[in-house]
């Protein structure tokens, strides 16, 4: 289940807001090496997190599984601020364009494979439903080029926004992907699974196995 | 127009390329400017995959043809120093690369040294990963190669988008011949059953025993992916298969 938090609803929750920030920081600063985001306290948080932020969580087994995040671009974000030299021209922007950042997927779900693990294509079943929702139809973000390739073979409209850039050893292009109810199916039979992902409320506590 | 909006259109058009050779024409298109005029992608094949189906796994092909014969007859890929660079790396890099980094042997040379014979002597090649974690290979090359890290960059992602939308081709095209093949006597025993008859009655009707009749059964549904007899006849009709 994949559960649309705002930071306000996480901040509620203690539980939820640390194992969040924890795996960000696990992923991002120790994995993925981004030196920038170091902090003793091993939470990774930015100036995005603020109110407009929403945080897409997938829990499994009372544990947190995968983990996004939603940024509107009608105010400043990451590609505008940070990953400034990924666009040319002028990024395309609006209620219904949001900044898909922060894709992450927990170590013990990645199903050992090289392939996208069902945690991985929760996320993005995840952020397609909850973007046809709410009338959101695009969605930019900031990764590896073989993800162009994946993009397409889930049937999004992908438009690169920029050239390829590298950073450290990872290779990152800024794409626009599109969006429609097509793209849900398409994404649905992929995961063979078609019912919706996206859970109403909040999760129980963490370490809290549900009955059933 | 700038540079940048006319990568955009080339993407533009292979997205609304209908066939793998337009694909491949639109591609070329724009790598031929850097001096790399042949092109091969596809899936990898396993080590010492049969040599009749190594050419299902390609995608996208503009290659000499004798090049290509050769290096499926003579088995290559198993000691392309390209393919083995590329299973180890996830970044684009170039030919000469490949055979500086590892240790070219006999076999690995005699395919570089081949290579040059058809005039692709140097290139540039990347892995990239599937959903399925499937590898797929882009391999560009030509005679005289000439680019610039950025226009790396750029052919880098005009491929990816050019392999992305051959395979959505070949899903297409997958779905629609659907690959399913009926012998004689499958298509015979679902006809009797279309009619109602049981295996037993269509047994004695082919003259064969009643197991042989229910295994063609079984054979005809696991094939048209039905779960009961009766869904297997209805697809088989449904298919045009028997009538």
């Amino acid at each position: 289940m994949l559960f649309a938090l705002t930071t306000q609803e996480l901040m509620e929750r203690p539980d939820l807001w640390e194992a969040v920030h924890r795996l960000r920081y696990k992923i991002f600063v120790e994995e993925m090496g981004w030196t920038d985001l170091k902090r003793p306290d091993g939470f990774e948080i930015d100036q995005f997190d603020h109110d407009e932020a929403v945080h897409q969580l997938v829990i499994r087994g009372g544990e947190l599984a995968g983990y996004q995040r939603m940024l509107p671009t009608t105010r400043p974000h990451l590609l505008t601020e940070v990953l400034v030299d990924l666009y040319e021209g002028t990024p395309p922007s609006g209620p219904r364009v949001w900044e898909l950042t922060r894709y992450a997927v927990a170590p013990g779900y990645r199903d050992g494979k090289r392939g996208v693990s069902t945690v991985g294509t929760e996320l993005i079943a995840g952020f397609v439903e909850w973007g046809l929702k709410r009338d959101v139809n695009q969605v930019i973000i900031e990764f590896e080029p073989m993800w162009v390739l994946r993009a397409l073979q889930l049937h999004f409209l992908a438009t690169p926004l920029g050239y390829q850039r590298t950073y450290g050893s990872q290779q990152v292009v800024a794409t626009l992907l599109t969006f429609n109810e097509h793209t849900l199916d398409v994404v649905r039979s992929r995961r063979n699974h078609h019912a919706p992902v996206l859970a109403r409320g909040t999760p129980d506590m963490l370490g809290m196995r549900q009955a059933s | 127009m700038s540079q940048f909006d006319r990568t955009l259109e080339y993407m533009d058009q292979l997205q609304h390329a209908d066939t793998a050779a337009a694909v491949c024409e639109t591609l070329l298109g724009v790598t031929s400017h850097f001096g790399l005029t042949a092109l091969m992608a596809g899936t990898v094949p396993q080590p010492g995959t049969p040599r009749g189906q190594q050419k299902d796994h390609v995608l996208l092909c503009d290659w000499p043809v004798e090049w290509l014969e050769r290096y499926v007859s003579r088995n290559y890929v198993d000691h392309d120093p390209v393919v083995s660079h590329m299973k180890d790396l996830q970044a684009p890099f170039q030919w000469r690369e490949a055979s500086r980094a590892i240790r070219v042997d006999r076999d690995s040379g005699e395919v570089m040294g081949d290579a040059s014979e058809f005039k692709l002597r140097d290139g540039l090649a990347f892995p990239l990963v599937t959903l399925e974690g499937q590898i797929v290979m882009v391999s560009l090359g030509g005679e005289a190669v000439q680019l610039s890290g950025a226009e790396f960059g750029l052919v880098s992602l005009v491929s990816t988008y050019a392999i992305g939308r051959a395979m959505q081709l070949h899903t297409q095209a997958v779905n629609t011949i659907d690959h399913i093949e009926l012998t004689p006597r499958e298509r015979e025993c679902l006809k009797w059953a279309a009619v109602g008859k049981s295996e037993w009655e269509i047994s004695q009707i082919l003259g064969i025993s009643e197991h042989t009749s229910e295994k063609h059964l079984l054979n005809a549904k696991s094939k048209l992916g039905a779960v009961n007899r009766v869904q297997a006849v209805a697809e088989a009709i449904r298919r045009g298969y028997i009538s």
